[in-house]
């Protein structure tokens, strides 16, 4: 739990900061690489955090004025319904962070386990 | 194992990061894109806040801009400089892409942006010559200390703007395009005079034209085929009513006119060509195989064109004068114009602006109003060059070999290498496209000719804006014209001491008649422009007896008139139709004038319809054409959107067309080149059984209009039948016509498809497909200047904005709104909802 707030308070504040996108792999890549207990639960924390940031984030957007733009990038990509651009987004952050976060703990793994 | 683990996962998160991160040929970048704290989320109509006060580097005095409720914004400054630089600034944050995406196009660097894809149109905006004559333009208005400080302060009010953009505040189509705006120059004011003269001023039948007679020529049985041009292209075509009234007496002496020979005519177009021997030998210059000349579906008709007019006190309620303009330009999102006030001391004017230039274009002031129609004279023809050998190093010239210069042409291309393309240019012009060249899809270019076109010179139109802005009564509207050279245009205007004018304005080149109708030859010194017409010599008027003053495009002037302009003007409809209305106009009021804007009577249909009904002798059989017949029958002769009427008329008016011209053309030619309508209309009324309707292919029979009339109609109909299924709802003229507001970079979800609207392109409310009115205005001068207006569009560029297409619905169904003119920033208005206070650095 800890490590999920702490993910998802990183992201938030480097994101606010900078307009860099990649923050959603960065973090949870760095936390897979450090902390995380196992593989699996380096691609839930990234995937969860990030999806549930790009989530929220778009979705408080969305209702505050963003609803016509999102419309607009629906129709861009073929996508029939407006909310849809919000699973999108959620969906592309999820997956960029869960697949970061493993890779993060799978380098750790590989450096690290020799030893034994 | 655990090595592969990781590289393989490693690998993945790599490809998914790069995937993320860039463009893939049109697809855009989606980390970025989708990024909810700097992507397109971001775009959202919060944005639409206006901050009440703003520092805005270079301002040398407070600066305060009032917005009205159509966000339309009031700019007060205490001198031009900041007057200019706040205009700059303010034109960036509602419209900054469009203005730099326009810039792109006419600099031949869209291929930067979109990748190859975009190749083809930059080479052929490279050697049309539009970068070099914008550098051309850009000298003119740097030599004119009072343009370049406007245009300077307008480029410093642009460039303080994008300043302040983050990637999170830059327009969404960068963010989908994935690439950043650069700093804004003069050049790129400069790039979009040009673009204006492209659109209005290039376009040609030349090369068609040529194609056409030196086949007849050279085929042989085409009895009186040199006539043939003249008469189905005639210098003066029937039924049209002239821009400036018949019978106008001439205020000046002309200039001797030339002819081709060298020796000079003696005025009233009788210099000229003379005689088909002439022409004959005119085309033999053509070194090239006619057949070069590849006419595939270029754009055919004139399908822009425009309305003005000005009705003096004597016809009005209010006894002051009327100025109305409807511009018809291509429909896009964002829209072509921006509305905006300008006040400063010495200045105060209200009207519409290009967003990517300073002042206002078309508008009023407290004491004149003004606006604009295309002239569509021909200051564009093309010269037939003999190179000396393929280096086309040396050209042929009175005689004598002279030296081509070469440009160089770098077009970066995203995701590519740079293409360097080497155009050839001679004394005349750029050579668009080499002998072996395939055509463009742009525009019909002989191959191997030289391009002569009038914007290429150096000119500064900017400075009649300016001076028109400031303009108090006649005397300072006619000083403005002056330096108006290209595009040349129909400059309505009126004052509110009673004065109605309207100047057919541009620089024309002093020509035989007829001179650049077909390719000349550039070997021969006798082809070249002899001169100008003096610039008190165009046509014009001033409070003519009928009270009042129009033009619609078509030909500006009577036969009176001595010098030749060109030949290719709008035909007669909507000219016609003004005129009729308004010469039985008396106590006229605005609300008459906004009506009349969105007139939809088809005088064609009117004068040719009941006719060609009556010749269809054989009622018709099929269901769908009963009722096409009685439907004609019925029609009051309005492009209404809700009938049928309309859809059936335009196939029929087709096809009938199709028939009467189609087998005329000579072997090889892919299509002919259609007469004008009112050409048509002519042989409807006046020679119906003219040769022109026989059918070529029919052995021995001859037809007239009454054989191919019948069949027409019945081929029209059961093309409608096929095309949009049986007779009924789908067949009605708004969803049949298709108007829409396309992105300008055709993003789809960005326009507005489907807005149903009445109009068509041959009258008033010329709302057609893709072109229609862009800014319909309407302005009662008086002690209390009162003005009307709207445009398909909205104030705002930004596609997540309530204000990007705000206007389309009221504009589609022809409601202006009243324009909020004010007299000093703190003037109390109900119209007004903000107020943004500018300074310099803080």
């Amino acid at each position: 739990m800890t490590a999920v707030l702490m993910c998802l308070l990183a992201m938030l504040g480097l994101q606010l900061l900078t307009p860099y996108w990649w923050w959603v792999m960065i973090v949870p890549f760095a936390y897979g690489a450090a902390a995380a207990r196992s593989g699996w639960k380096a691609l839930g924390t990234g995937f969860f955090t990030a999806g549930l940031l790009w989530l929220g984030s778009s979705l408080f957007l969305y209702l505050t004025g963003s609803g016509l733009i999102a419309a607009r990038m629906a129709r861009m990509f073929g996508l029939g319904r407006s909310w849809l651009m919000i699973v999108a987004t959620a969906l592309v952050a999820a997956v960029a962070a869960g697949i970061s976060g493993y890779a993060g703990y799978a380098v750790r793994a590989f450096f690290k386990k020799p030893a034994k | 194992m655990r090595w592969v683990r990781a590289i393989v996962s490693l690998v993945l998160a790599a490809a998914i990061f790069w995937g993320l991160d860039n463009r893939h040929g049109t697809f855009p970048a989606l980390g970025k894109l989708l990024n909810p704290f700097a992507g397109f989320w971001q775009n959202g109509s919060r944005s639409d806040a206006v901050p009440e006060k703003l520092a805005v580097p270079g301002l040398r005095d407070e600066v305060r801009v009032v917005w009205d409720a159509r966000r339309v914004p009031h700019i007060f400054a205490q001198n031009d400089h900041d007057l200019y630089l706040a205009q700059g600034y303010v034109a960036a944050s509602l419209r900054l892409w469009q203005m730099e995406f326009g810039c792109l196009y006419t600099a031949g660097r869209v291929s930067e942006v979109v990748g190859p894809a975009g190749l083809r149109q930059d080479i052929f905006t490279r050697r049309f010559g539009l970068p070099w004559a914008a550098e051309n333009a850009v000298r003119a208005f740097r030599d004119d200390p009072e343009m370049g400080e406007v245009v300077d302060a307008f480029t410093a009010g642009v460039n303080a703007y994008i300043r302040t953009l983050g990637r999170k505040g830059l327009p969404v189509e960068y963010k989908i395009l994935d690439y950043r705006p650069e700093p804004w120059t003069d050049y790129k004011c400069a790039l979009l005079l040009k673009a204006m003269a492209y659109s209005l001023a290039s376009y040609n039948q030349d090369a068609a034209l040529t194609q056409m007679m030196k086949m007849m020529k050279d085929q042989g049985g085409w009895p009186g085929w040199e006539d043939f041009g003249d008469r189905l292209f005639p210098f003066m075509p029937p039924l049209v009513d002239p821009v400036i009234p018949p019978g106008t007496p001439l205020d000046f002496t002309p200039l001797p006119i030339p002819s081709r020979g060298g020796a000079e005519g003696d005025g009233r177009n009788k210099g000229g060509a003379s005689g088909p021997a002439a022409f004959s030998r005119s085309l033999d210059h053509s070194s090239s195989d006619a057949g070069g000349f590849e006419s595939p579906g270029y754009r055919t008709g004139p399908g822009l064109g425009s309305n003005n007019w000005a009705v003096s006190g004597k016809l009005t309620r209010n006894g002051f004068p009327i100025l109305c303009n409807d511009m018809h330009l291509e429909l896009s999102l964002p829209a072509v114009w921006y509305e905006i006030q300008l006040s400063a001391p010495g200045v105060n004017v209200h009207g519409v602006a290009f967003p990517a230039a300073p002042l206002v274009v078309a508008g009023y002031n407290e004491d004149v109003a003004w606006g604009f129609t295309n002239g569509t004279d021909d200051v564009l023809d093309w010269y037939d060059i003999t190179f000396k050998d393929d280096s086309r190093a040396e050209y042929l010239y009175g005689g004598e070999w002279r030296k081509a210069t070469v440009r160089e042409e770098k077009i970066k291309v995203r995701g590519g290498a740079t293409v360097v393309d080497k155009v050839v240019y001679t004394h005349y012009g750029p050579v668009v496209r080499l002998k072996d060249e395939p055509p463009f899809s742009n525009m019909n270019v002989p191959p191997g000719a030289a391009l002569r076109w009038l914007a290429h010179d150096a000119s500064n139109e900017l400075s009649t804006l300016y001076a028109l802005n400031r303009a108090r009564n006649y005397a300072d509207y006619v000083e403005a014209l002056k330096t108006w050279d290209c595009p040349a245009q129909n400059i309505v205007f009126a004052d509110r001491e009673g004065t109605i004018a309207i100047w057919h304005d541009g620089k024309f080149p002093l020509r035989w008649k007829g001179q650049g109708r077909y390719v000349l030859d550039g070997s021969d010194p006798a082809d070249e422009w002899r001169g100008w017409v003096p610039r008190g010599h165009v046509p014009h008027v001033k409070d003519p007896d009928r009270g009042f003053v129009s033009s619609a495009n078509q030909m500006p002037t009577d036969a009176g008139y001595p010098y030749y302009l060109g030949w290719d003007y709008a035909p007669y409809e909507r000219g016609a139709r003004i005129n009729e209305i308004l010469r039985s106009a008396r106590d006229i009021a605005p609300a008459d004038m906004v009506r009349m804007q969105a007139d939809v009577l088809d005088i064609r249909a009117r004068a040719v319809l009941p006719g060609l009904l009556d010749l269809i002798k054989e009622k018709p059989a099929t269901e769908a054409g009963k009722k096409s017949f009685e439907e004609l029958r019925a029609w009051n002769f309005e492009a209404r959107a809700a009938l049928i009427a309309p859809t059936i008329f335009r196939e029929f008016w087709n096809e009938l067309n199709r028939r009467t011209w189609e087998d005329e053309k000579p072997r090889g030619v892919e299509r002919m080149t259609r007469p004008a309508s009112q050409v048509m209309v002519d042989q409807i009324l006046n020679h119906p059984e003219s040769e022109f309707f026989d059918d070529a292919d029919t052995d021995g029979a001859v037809e007239i209009l009454a054989d191919i009339a019948e069949q027409a109609f019945l081929t029209a109909v059961a093309s409608l039948e096929k095309r949009l299924g049986p007779f009924g709802e789908t067949w009605r003229w708004g969803k049949v016509k298709g108007t829409q507001l396309r992105h300008i970079a055709r993003i789809p979800g960005f326009g507005r498809e489907k807005v149903e609207a009445d109009g068509a392109g041959q009258v008033i409310d010329a709302i057609d497909a893709v072109w229609a009115p862009s800014w319909r205005m309407v302005v009662e001068l008086g002690p209390e200047v009162k003005a009307w207006g709207n445009y398909p569009g909205g104030q705002s560029g930004h596609p997540g904005s309530k204000f990007y297409d705000d206007f389309v619905n009221d504009w589609a169904a022809g409601k202006p709104y009243e324009l909020v003119f004010l007299r000093s920033a703190d003037e109390p208005n109900p119209a007004v909802v903000a107020r943004t206070v500018m300074r310099g650095e803080k």
